[in-house]
């Protein structure tokens, strides 16, 4: 398969789950096989709640802009479904590829109680509707399941990897996971890798 | 791994800021100092955290200036010196600026301004270029990573050839940014520091027109240097029909819009990193290609300006030339840039349409999407205290009824703009500039002014710039309160150590200054108070409203509510009782999620009654005072 | 019932912001949002409920006197410049402390002594002033706490919060003592929907004042500062006229202010008042003008009528005839003050047609001016 060049994949979420450590291993990892990768973040008060983009351009021939243009996400991994939703509309088309977590942070909006959350089901739909494929991962709750749910961001990069949407193997991940981990933590690490690729390649995806 | 690992010769992934970091140990760099600032702010921090390994010294200064004077008493004993600042730093450092360019500089001092287009973390989106050419020293614009590394490490060459210090220019795209840079080899820093005049005047302004001629002098041999500069290039037709003149950021967009038009036949890219002084012949050179030129830059048409000022000059020479930029509307006069505004003006000039999503996608995802992806705001964290501090004042100005005000200043507190703070900040511009307007409306009364006035600062902006305020309010003896929000942390830039903290940048102790023996020392009234007990915030402040003898401190004391998470258990465990509590009926009305708005309390349409989110609550403890029903309940852990 | 059902937003437009607000307190400490600070009723934050409690119980929201006088009396307004009315007394406390340290005849203290002595109550919201003069609602229970209550000194109260946080603890049977705009507050508590019943039905007794006007509490204190030590004061009074001063007693002096400079500081409210004699109330009781010593007592309702009975036959207080001229004196006052409030709220208003917060027909509006 030729490989898309850029291939351009944007990680969304909101501030304090783990966009930017994401975005960095999957760099990292890609810079090591000898890509060039360039890496755009969004975050004005990302830890305030804020919703968090991080754009990644990867390609063999040459340095691009931090931005991707409208309209030209190959690839969305989203931790949180209403961003996924927002980075869709803006830049999203039909044949790009969705991977989104299913577990809501609620926005003051919701939460003040003067807007609605849509409904799991219904956000898979429109994630369907707008993609060429997409998967919905529990991972918070797999995440709590096997104790924290900081291993949430995790779990997801192994689900992209699972997806074979990124020149990157499993192998690869897991080199990178051991060269950035502490050694106490990475044990855990690895595990939730290993869980999110599984769950990529035994889920269905949602019908488009 | 950190930036002083990497080997050189093998390619990392690196933020831009970690790229100048690296090119500045790279150039053997012995001295780095700021003040936090986004996007600044990882230029030193990197530093500090190899300071050790590397044998420099790196310090988080109080505020811009210093940060600047102190690099470049390192510069005036022979050690190559750093300093970083966002684009407001420059403005606070400007003074010392002025007069160190006509000082002159000895061991290569290197100015990294950082720019924020679009103000994604600013009060403002100035350009700084325009510094470098009213302070006439060289200016640099990386457009890469790499470039981010590299023209650093000229920098501080171009500085010691001069004598005089270098601006280097980012802004987020590529301070925030990451991509992969070759790295080279690092040299260590000089160990020969010593400070030696060789004449009364040497390290001085003085004679103030003599040095200003020298120092156009150098100036020119800065643009001597340029001419021949490999970051200035050109890529396209030997004669386009349109020529992009475009520097920093503004290169990958400009590369990427001319693709997506496909009119790399059409249109040539002028790539320039030395954008001042101007590589004049250079640029003359690439100038007579064409007669029709666009200039992408940001924010400020401070590249078209020059050119035009250039070609102006050379009338005789210049032929037929038709310049489109900001000054035309075809690049958008405010706010940052990126591919699509860039490919919209090239299409524009030259009469193409960008392939763009199909309409009926870009429809579709509208009609899905449009209702659930409201604005996410952004707001305090669960446990901040200046939840708690916010509620009170809302509360004190209320009670009090004369149409009180607070003037806001800069840091996490400045989200009281908006719901998160209930809106009681209603002033921001500078750092410090909160206490100096309060102290302007502290002095109206004989003009019938009868509102007390609240000024709101934390304690890393107290050290930053209040204290000269607050000794204004105290000379000129102005009436209003200032409430000091001391949470022990420079937050909202990532939790940069300050004079009050008691530890330095590279994690040394250091005795803490104490803002409330600092203030008393002031001879102002002080009070001290907890903003999670509200009800003896809201009576204390009440009181000193009510006080007009002067200007009155309160000093809001108590950790960030990030830092405390990280200390240990939280001090309670908090659950709402739905018996007791009223929801929306009469009597609340749904007040904590309602108007409090926690993010630890969610409003669950269910069952019509507030409950807590256990992921998200710190534990605090506040909101229980909160509800009129008590029905939310704290058990101590 | 027909009273209109609006929110707290509409009370902030209607009547706090259109300086109406009567500073009753029947709006103070149900909820968060309304509270009484310095003599002023602050809206702390904003609620957005369409209907709420707080509307529906203030006196200068929505007043129709016959559906009012129903709740209370079982019929709607009679003519009269005094309201329902059975009898007119004088009456004072018997021998002992009421006598003593009452206003003038002691004999509401008295009336409230011996209702909780006897049990016909279990507790009386009366108004006491702090040092600063600043007045509030205080609950007691028993004849000392009552008489810590006695004296006025004409400041407006928010007495009726004191009434909302009473109404939650163990007590059921509350009386209140209150001015006329207090009287219809409570009237109102009585008809409103969204009342909690547990709590309103706990109202036992209603003994309300004489009224002419109440003073805003800030810059009626800031102007006693100028002239004297807010914390010598023992009593304030008005002498009848035509004295035309206001009296400031300390241990060792009395000042005599002009009653001109006092009058400044009239909360506005008071001159859309049409109610002087409380005519809501059980008992309505007031000075007994040219007899000092002795109030006028005005018995309303058969709950009146019985504590009066009793308390006479225990020797609590004395009665004895009003003399023909207080009972006319008194009923011209009344229908002077009804006068000039409609006159100034036709003012307000702008149109005969509008009288903002009075909800009346022109019948019944020819009856309350008959």
């Amino acid at each position: 398969m030729t490989e898309k060049d850029p291939l351009n994949v944007v990680v969304t979420g909101v501030g304090g789950q783990g966009n930017v450590l994401i975005s960095q291993l999957i760099g990292k990892a890609l810079v090591k096989k000898g890509y060039h990768v360039t890496i755009g973040e969004t975050y004005g008060a990302s830890q305030r709640g804020g919703a968090v983009m991080s754009h990644i351009r990867i390609s063999r021939q040459e340095q691009y802009g931090p931005l991707i243009p409208e309209g030209q996400a190959d690839v969305i991994l989203g931790l949180e479904p209403v961003e996924t939703m927002r980075v869709l509309a803006q830049f999203g088309h039909p044949g790009v590829i969705v991977i989104a977590n299913s577990r809501p942070v609620y926005t003051m909006a919701v939460t003040t109680g003067a807007a609605e959350y849509p409904g799991t089901e219904e956000v898979a739909r429109l994630l369907g509707e707008l993609s060429s494929a997409a998967w919905v991962i529990d991972a918070t709750d797999i995440a709590l399941e096997m104790g924290a749910s900081i291993l949430t961001n995790i779990i997801m990069v192994g689900a992209l990897v699972g997806s074979q949407a990124l020149p990157l193997g499993p192998e690869e991940l897991e080199a990178a996971l051991r060269d950035s981990m502490p050694s106490d933590k990475l044990e855990m690490n690895l595990t939730a890798a290993r869980r999110g690729l599984e769950e990529a390649r035994t889920r269905a995806a949602v019908p488009s | 791994m950190s930036i002083a690992t990497g080997k050189a010769g093998t390619s990392e992934l690196y933020m831009g800021n970690e790229a100048i970091a690296r090119g500045a140990l790279e150039a053997g760099v012995g001295f780095a100092a700021a003040y936090p600032g986004t996007p600044s702010s990882e230029v030193i921090a990197t530093l500090a955290e190899v300071a050790k390994e590397g044998e420099i010294y790196a310090e988080w200064s109080v505020n811009e200036k210093v940060a600047m004077e102190v690099a470049a008493a390192a510069s005036f004993a022979g050690v190559r010196a750093i300093v970083a600042m966002k684009q407001n730093g420059i403005n606070v450092a400007s003074d010392f600026l002025m007069n160190l360019n006509l000082t002159g500089t000895r061991a290569g001092l290197v100015l990294a301004a950082c720019d924020d287009p679009s103000a994604l973390s600013s009060t403002n989106e100035q350009d700084s270029r325009p510094f470098a050419k009213w302070a006439d020293l060289p200016l640099l614009e990386p457009g890469t990573f790499q470039e981010a590394k590299d023209m650093t490490r000229w920098a501080f060459e171009i500085s010691e050839e001069i004598r005089n210090a270098c601006m280097l220019r980012t802004v987020t795209r590529v301070s925030h940014a990451r991509g992969d840079v070759e790295l080279g080899e690092l040299i260590p820093p000089s160990k020969e520091a010593r400070f030696t005049a060789t004449s009364p005047v040497d390290f001085t302004p003085y004679p103030v027109p003599f040095k200003h001629h020298q120092m156009i002098a150098k100036l020119e041999k800065a643009r001597e240097l340029f001419e021949s500069s490999p970051f200035n290039r050109y890529v396209g037709p030997e004669r386009p029909e349109l020529l992009v003149v475009t520097s920093g950021a503004c290169w990958l967009y400009s590369l990427e819009a001319v693709k997506a038009l496909r009119a790399g036949d059409r249109v040539g890219i002028l790539k320039l990193g030395t954008t001042w002084p101007l590589p004049e012949k250079f640029v003359q050179k690439h100038l007579a290609r064409t007669e029709r030129v666009l200039v992408v830059e940001e924010v400020a048409p401070f590249l078209e300006g020059n050119l035009k000022e250039l070609v102006g000059g050379h009338l005789a020479d210049a032929g037929q030339l038709t310049f489109y930029g900001k000054r035309s509307g075809h690049i958008p006069d405010s706010g940052e840039l990126n591919p699509d505004l860039v490919a919209k003006a090239l299409g524009s000039v030259l009469d193409l349409e960008v392939e763009g999503v199909s309409p009926e996608y870009v429809q579709k995802a509208q009609q899905l999407t449009g209702s659930h992806t409201h604005m996410r705001a952004i707001g305090f964290c669960a446990g901040c205290p200046h939840r708690a501090s916010f509620w009170s004042i809302k509360n004190a100005l209320k009670l009090d009824g004369r149409g009180g005000f607070v003037t806001g200043d800069i840091g996490c507190y400045t989200m009281a703009l908006g719901p998160t703070g209930y809106f009681q900040v209603k002033t921001v511009q500078a750092m410090g500039s909160g206490v100096g307007l309060a102290c302007g409306f502290g002095n109206l009364a004989r003009t019938g002014f009868e509102q007390p006035v609240v000024s709101v600062c934390g304690d890393s902006t107290f050290f930053h710039a209040a204290i000269p305020a607050l000794l204004n309010g105290i000379y000129n003896h102005s009436n209003f309160t200032l409430m000091i929000l001391d949470n022990s942390a420079t937050a909202m830039t990532g939790f940069q150590p300050h004079p009050g903290i008691g530890k330095t940048a590279t994690g040394e102790t250091t005795p803490a200054v104490d803002i409330e023996a600092l203030c008393r020392a002031m001879g102002v009234r002080v009070e001290v108070t907890d903003p999670f007990d509200l009800e003896g915030t809201t009576e204390k402040l009440l009181e000193l409203l009510r006080d007009d003898g002067g200007v009155r401190v309160l000093i809001s004391k108590r950790t960030c509510g990030l830092v405390r998470a990280r200390q240990g258990e939280p001090d309670y465990r908090v659950h709402i009782d739905p018996e007791k509590c009223r929801g929306d009926a009469c009597g609340c009305a749904r007040l904590c999620t309602r108007v409090f708005q926690c993010p630890g309390l969610i409003w669950d349409a269910e069952t019509d009654r507030a409950k807590i989110d256990e992921v998200i609550c710190s534990g605090c403890g506040v909101c229980a005072d909160v509800c009129p029903a008590g029905a939310i309940i704290n058990e101590a852990i | 019932m027909s009273a209109e059902l609006k929110g707290p937003q509409q009370l902030q437009g209607e009547v706090i912001d259109k300086h109406l607000c009567a500073l009753c307190g029947a709006c103070v400490g149900v909820c968060p949002y309304l509270v009484s600070h310095q003599g002023r009723i602050v809206v702390m934050d904003e609620c957005n409920l369409s209907e709420g409690r707080c509307y529906a119980v203030c006196p200068r929201t929505s007043v129709d006197f016959d559906e009012l006088n129903r709740v209370v009396f079982g019929v709607p307004r009679p003519e009269g410049e005094l309201g329902l009315v059975r009898e007119v007394l004088m009456a004072r406390a018997g021998e002992g402390a009421a006598r003593k340290k009452g206003q003038y005849g002691g004999t509401v203290s008295a009336l409230m002594s011996f209702a909780l002595r006897e049990g016909l109550i279990d507790s009386a919201v009366l108004t006491s002033s702090d040092e600063a003069l600043l007045p509030s609602g205080s609950a007691v229970r028993d004849e000392a706490g009552v008489l810590d209550c006695a004296g006025s000194n004409f400041v407006a109260a928010p007495t009726l919060a004191e009434f909302n946080r009473e109404a939650v603890t163990d007590a059921q049977r509350i009386g209140v003592v209150a001015t006329s705009c207090q009287v219809l507050a409570l009237a109102k508590m009585r008809t409103s929907t969204l009342e909690k019943r547990d709590q309103i039905d706990k109202l036992a007794l209603v003994v309300g004042l004489f009224c002419t006007w109440s003073l805003r509490y800030e810059d009626f204190v800031g102007f006693l500062r100028e002239k004297t030590d807010l914390a010598e004061i023992t009593k304030v009074d008005i002498p009848p006229p035509p004295a035309e001063v206001f009296e400031v007693y300390s241990n060792s002096s009395c000042v005599k202010l002009p009653l001109a400079e006092v009058r400044r500081f009239i909360r506005s409210t008071c001159d859309l008042c049409t109610d002087m004699t409380a005519e809501l109330a059980d008992l309505s009781v007031g000075s007994a003008e040219g007899v000092p010593g002795w109030n006028t007592l005005i018995v309303r309702s058969e709950t009146g009528a019985e504590l009066v009975k009793k308390a006479v036959a225990d020797g609590a207080i004395e009665t004895a005839p009003l003399p023909e001229e207080n009972l006319e004196h008194l009923k011209g006052a009344a229908l002077n003050k009804r006068k000039r409030a409609l006159r100034n709220i036709i003012d307000k208003s702008g149109s005969s047609e509008d009288l903002l917060y009075l909800k009346l027909s022109e019948e019944a509006l020819e009856r309350l001016l008959a």
